[in-house]
């Protein structure tokens, strides 16, 4: 593995655009996207035809703007797109497999048709499978797989190749809570692996959980652009127990801890100590036994929200 | 079985990340990218790592193309058992009588290789892989091409040059006096072949291009292909004496190869030829294979950048 970084892990944007527009007709796709992407994992968020996808397929030059210009990797992708295709990966949202094929020899096609000589792609193919669950079954063909292991290939086929920035639409769309926990491990790991990557969605849990930046869309134009801050003293977290939760009230609060209660299920926040710290000494002098634990969404959620408003008016 | 590692190497043993291993190497570019689907092409055509059924129709047809070439060499070695060799051999297709012996199978094997090539990509979503990578619509459409050129050519021409050797083993002049003789086929048969593989490619890949479906494309085109000169003929023995029939002839699409390849084999007596009957020469029949290709690189570009 390369010990040094890659170029494109500098700290200038990987991403940008300025006036970028894209009209399909009378239909606004995007409106006005002035944007810097920094190295990384970075969100892409916003409801269903906020105009995803449509950046997506602009960043790899497969459809021009309508005005304004993009860049990637400090190149304007009209300049070249298929060289700078040649660092990209892309995982589409919609289907991409051939269910004919095994996935080893699928992948391996993926890595040819990046330029990779084709020895060395069938190795790459092996290791990639691998590195996303499926070794054992590289061999089997893809109509014999479940949604998310066909999910695990598309993923394969995005970074097969070795790209520098990975574009990935919607990748845990279609997968059961155990294939999506399973699916954003795998995301959040591309970034040690020095992948930059950009990664749409339409649920914050996902972005909260794997991404180090986010950029919101809504009706095509551009909502909120920044770095999603760590956890910090004031977060919410969400706590339901078991029997009566009276008992976890009181330790809280006389720890300093605010509380709010909807039946079982406790908001607990703190500005004087970490939460969850103040959350194991009450459960422990309470004697709680807690069915269910999790991080408030609404740090995030709140800042999208009101960004939307504001842009809204 | 080999002996364990003693225990405190066992103990120090862990499990580590592979993590992921970037590639230091030389890409190999569009030219690469080309070969990989010119490769896969192949392979999709034949049903190379592909499930069993899906290798049974085409090399069905291939089995029966090359078995047609064993009857026709075995034929031809019991009739240069017969006391006049010379008279009976001529009952024997050889050659440019090979391409109508082998008709039907290759209209078949032509419509099947075409839907295979375009159709799965576009019902499989899998152009949106092509084209994140490092290509242009033209690399793959040429591609494609490409693939269908090696597929349907070596579908002719593989036979042809058994053919051609099994007729020199059984020559009673001798194996190299006989390809020394017909030294001539050597372009004729090739030129021949290029010609049934530019009206066949015209003509499937734009049914693949339109039709979403693998049977539907390759019926689409055989019903085009055949259904074509039956229009033709009605038109010409029909109602042959209104005006303007005449040129109705050339929509005998699969009646043109034919007359071309008997003009490359240098046959005059082209007459059974629709586009013959109804005055026109080769050059015309050329000309609409030629006008065909050209009208079908443009409805295959469109469809395709309509659908990119």
């Amino acid at each position: 593995m390369a010990s040094q970084r890659r170029p494109s892990r500098s700290e200038s944007p990987i991403i940008e655009t300025a006036g970028l527009y894209k009209h399909y007709g009378k239909v606004r796709a995007l409106e006005q996207i002035d944007l810097q992407v920094p190295p990384g994992v970075t969100g892409l968020i916003g409801a269903n035809g906020a105009g995803k996808t449509t950046l997506i397929r602009l960043l790899l030059g497969l459809i021009p703007p309508t005005y304004g210009e993009v860049s990637v990797f400090g190149t304007p992708v009209a300049d070249d797109p298929a060289a700078l295709r040649a660092r990209m990966g892309y995982m589409p949202e919609g289907k991409c497999l051939p269910l004919d094929q095994t996935a080893a020899d699928f992948v391996a096609y993926a890595a040819e048709l990046a330029g990779i000589p084709s020895s060395e792609s069938r190795r790459r193919a092996s290791e990639t499978l691998f590195l996303v669950g499926l070794h054992e079954e590289r061999f089997r063909y893809l109509g014999d797989f479940s949604t998310g292991m066909q999910q695990r290939v598309k993923l394969a086929q995005s970074i097969v190749h070795d790209p520098d920035l990975v574009l990935l639409d919607e990748p845990a769309s279609g997968l059961d809570p155990e294939g999506r926990d399973q699916m954003l491990e795998l995301i959040g790991r591309f970034g040690r692996f020095e992948m930059n990557v950009l990664f749409s969605t339409h649920i914050l849990d996902d972005i909260e959980r794997t991404c180090d930046q986010v950029v919101m869309l809504d009706d095509g134009r551009l909502i909120h652009a920044g770095p999603l801050e760590p956890p910090g003293k004031d977060d919410h977290i969400s706590v339901e127990v078991f029997g009566d939760p009276i008992p976890l009230v009181t330790a809280l609060r006389g720890q300093g801890a605010d509380v709010t209660v909807d039946n079982r299920v406790l908001m607990v926040s703190s500005r004087s100590g970490d939460v969850f710290l103040l959350l194991r000494e009450a459960m422990e002098s309470s004697d709680a036994s807690v069915r269910r634990l999790g991080t408030s969404l609404s740090r995030l959620e709140d800042v999208l929200l009101a960004a939307a408003r504001e842009a809204n008016g | 079985m080999a002996d364990l590692p003693p225990a405190d190497a066992r103990e120090e043993a862990i499990i580590v990340d592979r993590g992921y291993r970037h590639f230091e190497g030389t890409r190999t570019g569009r030219r690469g990218a080309i070969r990989a689907i010119m490769r896969d092409g192949f392979r999709r055509v034949t049903g190379l790592r592909r499930k069993a059924r899906r290798k049974l129709l085409p090399w069905t047809l291939i089995a029966l193309a090359l078995a047609s070439v064993v009857i026709l060499i075995t034929i031809a070695w019991f009739e240069s058992q017969l006391p006049t060799p010379d008279t009976a051999a001529e009952l024997v297709p050889r050659y440019r009588g090979y391409f109508d012996f082998i008709s039907v199978v290759a209209l078949l094997f032509a419509a099947y290789a075409g839907a295979q090539l375009l159709v799965p990509d576009r019902s499989y979503g899998v152009l949106n892989v092509y084209f994140s990578r490092p290509l242009s619509l033209r690399d793959y459409l040429v591609a494609k091409l490409l693939a269908y050129a090696a597929v349907i050519l070596s579908f002719w021409l593989v036979p042809q040059a058994l053919l051609h050797l099994g007729l020199a083993t059984l020559s009673q002049d001798g194996f190299l006096s006989y390809l020394g003789e017909t030294t001539d086929i050597l372009w004729r048969v090739p030129l021949a072949a290029l010609v049934y593989f530019v009206l066949h490619a015209s003509l499937i890949f734009v049914a693949a291009s339109f039709i979403n479906r693998v049977g539907g494309a390759a019926s689409a085109f055989l019903a085009g292909s055949l259904g074509l000169n039956l229009v033709a003929v009605f038109f010409q023995e029909a109602i042959e004496e209104t005006t303007g029939t005449r040129w109705t002839a050339l929509l005998a699409t699969e009646q043109h190869p034919r007359y071309v390849r008997d003009w490359i084999f240098g046959v005059h007596e082209g007459a059974e030829w629709i586009p013959a009957q109804a005055g026109f020469g080769p050059e015309v029949s050329l000309g609409v294979v030629i006008g065909l290709a050209v009208v079908s690189v443009i409805l295959v570009g469109w469809r395709y950048r309509r659908l990119t």
